[in-house]
């Protein structure tokens, strides 16, 4: 699969990127929008804030991440996301819960964490406002401020799933072969039915 | 846009704006920056825009105007839109000079009057050295066209773009366009610049940040660093020194640039002689 968009190599990099190219590839998000400076310079540090450290636990910051992801069958960021879950300590029957090759019912049993997915399911897939129980039973585990990081890190993984899928990025061979060594399949883009 | 202008007067930007009107050129020059050509790309500047962003260059604290290509006379609607231009501001426009013969130089007539000047590049004395670099005739055309200018009424600089010429050929360099009517202070002599065609050529000078003083440009690509910046390498636009996409409103390349130029050292590109 050839990716839609072509990257700004790190000779090529605007002279108010050059930093982020100093180490390496940076990946593909940022190789691509390094095609737009001004764009990028906002773009990078606010996807930093929302999926970086704050007040909701990496833990649950990639339950939603992996799950929107599937959802929206963007297989960049599950693929990218099943390494960072791994990373991040989740087991494998929750990553591939997440993934949604189990159904999730049968793999999380915490209460904050079912109400978790119901909100994150609803507000990815759904259109509208989110149904009272829903909503009731998510606020009934998470403070406002959570509510709303998550919902913004919903959003926003929304985005970046659209952006990855649309433009056909590609994932490292380093990251597919991690993966694949895992037992992971790495070229799926069908995610099951919500549990 | 206080920024701006502060920048503008303590030396960090330039007071002079570019536009890139064009890509193409009647003219294959072997340092050729962009790396036009007949074929090339037109990657053209809409008018109106040029027009627009030339009063909001006015309004920032722009002095002057710089529009560039490709060869910018192949649009015949130029120096109408160069008129126009000029009511806010002085504009320098670059040209090869080998297209103001018959109806070409009646088409000028708008800009006669106007705080506008034309630059004409001249490279050598030596009609063979300069011709090996622009092409067959170059230079029999471009002396012809300087006399026919002048006498018409348009005010005309001459560049010269090449290695640093010995004593002997910078004297018959200067003894040729003061022949021509044009004064030394209308005559610059700049390097040929490590980009573009420039690239492999032995003597060219660098061209990054830390040598070009910032002087932002417009292009059809977006905001640029130096006219020196939107060069064309095996035909796609080099983005090492865009500043931005956005090209309108002018404020924000222009801050975006100021800000990205905070820090340099004031004229730390004098040395190279590529302002």
């Amino acid at each position: 699969m050839t990716a839609r968009v072509s990257f700004i190599t790190a000779n090529q990099a605007p002279v108010s990127a050059r930093h982020l190219f100093a180490g390496g590839d940076p990946g593909p998000l940022v190789s691509s929008w390094a095609q737009v400076p001004e764009m990028l310079d906002v773009t990078l540090p606010f996807v930093g804030m929302i999926m970086g450290a704050s007040s909701v636990s990496v833990r649950h910051k990639e339950l939603v991440i992996l799950r929107t992801s599937a959802l929206m069958q963007c297989r960049f960021c599950i693929n990218a996301h099943t390494e960072v879950a791994v990373d991040v300590g989740l087991n494998e029957l929750e990553i591939r819960a997440l993934r949604g090759e189990l159904a999730v019912g049968d793999v999380f049993a915490m209460p904050s964490e079912i109400a978790l997915l119901r909100w994150i399911d609803a507000v990815a897939t759904g259109r509208g406002a989110v149904a009272d129980d829903i909503a009731t039973a998510f606020a009934g585990h998470f403070q406002d401020h959570e509510v709303v990081e998550v919902t913004m890190l919903i959003g926003a993984t929304l985005m970046l799933n659209r952006y990855a899928s649309a433009l056909q990025l590609p994932n490292s061979a380093e990251s597919i072969d991690r993966l694949q060594q895992a037992g992971y399949e790495t070229a799926l883009t069908n995610q099951g039915a919500i549990a | 846009m206080n920024a701006v202008l502060d920048a503008m007067e303590n030396g960090t930007i330039s007071r002079r704006v570019w536009f890139y009107a064009n890509y193409h050129c009647n003219l294959e020059c072997s340092y050729c920056l962009t790396e036009s050509s007949p074929r090339a790309p037109r990657r053209q500047l809409d008018h109106s825009l040029m027009k627009s962003l030339t009063r909001q260059a006015a309004d920032l604290g722009f002095t002057e105007v710089g529009v560039t290509g490709g060869e910018t006379f192949l649009d015949l609607a130029l120096p109408a839109t160069l008129a126009e231009m000029s009511e806010s501001v002085p504009v320098i426009v670059l040209t090869n000079g080998t297209l103001f013969a018959g109806d070409r130089l009646e088409r000028l007539a708008p800009m006669l009057g106007r705080q506008i000047s034309m630059q004409i590049s001249l490279d050598s004395a030596n009609p063979d050295l300069n011709d090996m670099a622009r092409g067959p005739e170059n230079f029999a055309k471009v002396v012809e066209s300087i006399p026919r200018l002048i006498n018409a009424g348009h005010r005309v600089r001459i560049a010269s773009t090449g290695q640093a010429p010995d004593e002997e050929s910078q004297e018959a360099l200067c003894t040729l366009h003061r022949s021509l009517g044009i004064s030394d202070d209308d005559h610059v002599v700049r390097p040929i610049v490590r980009r573009g065609r420039g690239a492999t050529f032995d003597g060219s000078v660098p061209a990054g940040p830390d040598e070009l003083f910032p002087e932002l440009t417009i292009t059809a690509d977006g905001a640029f660093w130096s006219p020196f910046a939107p060069t064309v390498s095996n035909d796609h636009v080099d983005t090492d020194l865009l500043v931005s996409r956005t090209v309108e409103p002018l404020s924000v390349p222009a801050q975006r640039l100021v800000a990205l130029a905070q820090g340099r050292p004031v004229g730390s590109d004098v040395a190279n002689n590529i302002r």
